[in-house]
């Protein structure tokens, strides 16, 4: 193994130790959660509960997320700043994912379209020729973006359960659209939100809070 | 490393700066060498040095000149960040430098 190759991996060591506390896993489980309320449409109708109830959910998952790295995580792993070479993977991640969100609007944007003009919509459909199964594309559709733009966050982040997280959202969304039943998006997002748990539990055990006086140095 | 006539010149080795030899002080440095800066927490996190024993070598590699401490308050409590100086960086360079030099010079 070369010098070269050796400080990469104390440098990925390092980088890597700050998903250590399962956070990331809980707050992305939370957002799955939030996001398959937002998308489920009862059969009475969608209404504004559905939009409250996921906002809650999504500012739970962002608040435990900012406690929990700033009171919880800090203070017992220690504050670091990366070099410039993580430095531009993080520019460069939010250029794709600006892009990603350009996308999601102008898909939104043409839902709106086909909404206000059904003449205008029946003719996409035709064309496309997909009556029947028109529920399935949005939600490969959906999943697909989703799944794609969560894959991006693992590769720029380095962060080898986003891949994981990726695969389950975009199951979830899948399942979510295609079914419409919340419970298989909810499960999912436990099933990315329990291993967040068991890693933030042993993250406590490992990183206990430091003696005062190296807090004061 | 290797004289004229082709034998390991031994006399070399005296040149490693020891400061940056010692091995909790190397792995601070290589540490310290890949990110932009970490507080005293994360240090002892990453190399498994206890506090005394970090401080001690922080101590030295400061007053080398090798590490910048900066001292700041976050909220009410300390916090002491350090980086590796432009000197501690050419210094840790050099010292990689040299030791694979004396290492391709030892035959295996």
């Amino acid at each position: 193994m070369s010098t070269q190759l050796n400080l990469k991996e104390i440098e990925r060591k390092a980088y890597r130790s700050t998903y250590q506390d399962g956070l990331w896993d809980i707050y992305y489980g939370l957002i799955v959660v939030g996001m398959s309320i937002f998308i489920y449409h009862p059969a009475e109708g969608y209404s504004a509960m559905n939009i409250i109830l996921s906002l809650l959910i999504i500012s739970l998952a962002y608040g435990l997320f900012w406690a929990g790295k700033k009171y919880i995580t800090l203070p017992r792993m220690g504050q670091v700043h990366f070099g410039e070479i993580r430095k531009q993977k993080k520019r460069t991640l939010a250029i794709i994912m600006g892009i990603f969100v350009l996308i999601l609007i102008v898909l939104v944007g043409l839902t709106t379209l086909g909404w206000m003009n059904p003449q205008a919509s029946s003719d996409v459909k035709g064309a496309l020729a997909v009556h029947n199964s028109e529920l399935l594309v949005v939600a490969l559709i959906g999943s697909l973006i989703l799944g794609t733009s969560m894959i991006v966050v693992a590769y720029y982040s380095d962060f080898p359960r986003g891949y994981y997280i990726a695969l389950m959202m975009a199951m979830a969304v899948f399942l979510m659209i295609y079914l419409n039943k919340p419970i298989y998006p909810i499960l999912i997002g436990g099933m990315i939100i329990l291993p967040g748990v068991v890693l933030f539990i042993r993250f406590l055990k490992m990183y206990p809070l430091p003696r005062e006086e190296a807090v004061r140095e | 490393m290797n004289n004229p006539d082709g034998n390991v010149n031994l006399a070399s080795l005296a040149q490693i700066d020891r400061l940056v030899h010692e091995p909790a002080r190397l792995a601070v440095m290589a540490l310290l060498y890949v990110i932009d800066s970490a507080d005293f927490t994360f240090l002892m996190n990453q190399t498994g040095l206890t506090w005394g024993n970090l401080s001690a070598h922080m101590s030295k590699l400061e007053e080398a000149g090798y590490i910048e401490v900066e001292k700041s308050f976050k909220g009410r409590r300390p916090n002491t960040s350090l980086r590796l100086s432009t000197q501690g960086r050419a210094a840790f360079r050099e010292y990689v430098r040299k030791m694979k030099q004396v290492f391709k010079d030892i035959p295996a």
